[in-house]
């Protein structure tokens, strides 16, 4: 299987004493892994450090076997993410936001950000400023950013924050899409444990910085009742709940 | 260079999309709009700028040069860049297959532009003003030197540019910056005036060093020696603003 991340002993210690200690974590492409922990367990940290948007105090994170310090540029040619809060410049459009993010990347035209828009729903408002937009069209927005170039990674930080029940049953068939029809491979954070159990493939759980555990959807779910069971199990594991 | 020429692009439309640029035109245009008018009044009474078409253009750049060019470009430039980090917009390039020393050049290069379409800007409408008011004296010469004094000016305004992009990635707050960069300008403004013999050292001192390449004896000691300086200050301060700009974690 080719291995599309390698994050290998991975720390970042912040002044108050949270962080990520020396991780490890490992996903294949195809997979849809699912990040999991509570409030401030060190799962955005880890997606910035990935992403470049921190700088790990030791470790490193591979991107298709490109490490994100030394050769940035080639180890994100093919990642879309969302990280923390889908940001957008306010005094543009949705368009128009979308043609900016566009011309970092070949190929990608008109029909294309139209494309992504109405993957999202939010094709409607494609003249709209974003200043405009709710939480939840904003959050739209962010995703049609992360997928536009078609990427083969795409790492999405609580993607379905601000979403109604509709917009979260529209991202969810959205990833299943892409996974089946272009193999594209997903790293997900989320604290919604039942969204997870119905998208993801592959889940680890972090909690205090540490990875606490990595396993397939399948073997989890023929040994507990659901996700939410074995996300406590192993917490408890630790001695922390 | 896809992405150092892509950011470019985007830094450009969204100044221009922001309506910052256009609303700077219009104020650099009414400076010289109030300028014509005080021209005329100092014409009244025999101090007349007009007298040579060539005077007008070079005086109006000595007055933006010292004022509004470099208030105009400190905005632009804090706007870039504290004002990005503090709307949490910047890591929207960030995160785009673009490395941190090609955005941060690109930014730079975006500022530039911005400091040289106002210079142009400036130059032709001044220069078309002094060309009506007194079409008679045109000289190709006089042309030349309004073109070079234009120019040149692009070096120390683009100093200042970096000093404060260098201050934006130390600081958080725009508006933090901003008072920074008013109280800095105007102590060195002082203490260029205070210790006049070490006032080369000062980077408000040469915003009017036009001056020296349309004089009539052209000082190539003294153009070579701000150059210099000018040119230390600026690899200093793109190197310190970039080893911030590289470090900081969002």
């Amino acid at each position: 299987m080719e291995k599309v991340i390698e994050i290998n002993g991975l720390t970042k210690m912040y002044k108050n004493g949270r962080g990520i200690k020396t991780l490890n974590l490992e996903i294949n492409k195809g997979d849809v892994f699912g990040f999991l922990g509570p409030n401030g367990s060190g799962k955005t940290t880890a997606m910035k450090i990935m992403t470049g948007l921190m700088k790990a105090d030791s470790g490193e994170v591979k991107l298709f076997g490109r490490n994100v310090v030394d050769e940035y540029e080639k180890a994100m040619q093919h990642v879309g993410c969302l990280i923390e809060t889908a940001e957008s410049y306010p005094y543009l459009t949705a368009y128009e936001n979308l043609k900016l993010f566009s011309r970092y990347y070949k190929n990608i035209d008109d029909n294309r950000i139209d494309e992504v828009l109405s993957l999202t729903g939010i094709l409607k408002y494609r003249n709209e400023k974003s200043k405009n937009f709710s939480l939840g069209m904003k959050q739209r927005l962010g995703l049609s950013a992360a997928i536009l170039s078609k990427p083969e990674l795409v790492i999405l930080d609580e993607p379905l924050n601000g979403l109604d029940v509709e917009g979260m049953i529209e991202i969810r068939k959205l990833i299943k899409k892409l996974v089946e029809t272009e193999q594209t491979t997903f790293f997900i954070s989320s604290h919604l444990i039942h969204d997870v159990e119905l998208t993801c493939t592959k889940i680890g759980i972090i909690y205090e910085g540490k990875l606490l555990s990595v396993d397939h959807m399948e073997n989890i779910l023929a040994n507990y009742a659901t996700l939410e069971n074995y996300f406590i199990s192993e917490v408890d594991k630790n001695g922390r709940i | 260079m896809e992405g150092f020429k892509a950011t470019v692009i985007n830094e450009i439309e969204k100044m221009y999309k922001k309506k910052k640029m256009i609303v700077i035109l219009i104020i650099s245009v009414a400076v010289i709009a109030i300028g014509i008018l005080i021209s005329i009044g100092l014409s009244s009474v025999g101090v007349g700028v007009f007298k040579k078409s060539s005077v007008f253009p070079i005086s109006v750049l000595s007055v933006l040069a010292n004022t509004l060019l470099p208030l105009f470009t400190t905005l632009v430039a804090i706007d870039l860049f504290s004002g990005e980090f503090s709307h949490n917009t910047m890591k929207i390039a960030l995160t785009r297959p673009v490395s941190r020393f090609k955005l941060f050049s690109a930014k730079i290069t975006a500022i530039a532009f911005f400091v040289m379409v106002n210079l142009v800007v400036v130059m032709l409408l001044s220069t078309s003003v002094g060309l009506i008011c007194n079409f008679n004296s045109i000289t190709f010469i006089g042309i030349i030197r309004i073109i070079i004094s234009y120019i040149v000016t692009l070096l120390p305004i683009m100093v200042l540019a970096l000093i404060v992009v260098f201050f934006s990635n130390i600081l958080k707050s725009s508006s933090a910056v901003f008072f920074l960069c008013i109280m800095l300008y105007m102590i060195s403004f002082v203490m260029g005036k205070i210790f006049s013999p070490y006032s080369s050292l000062f980077i408000t001192s040469m915003l009017d060093w036009h001056i020296h390449w349309v004089s009539d004896t052209m000082l190539i000691t003294k153009i070579t020696r701000e150059f210099l300086i000018m040119l230390g200050y600026g690899i200093m301060f793109f190197t310190g603003g970039y080893y911030l700009f590289d470090k900081r974690d969002l």
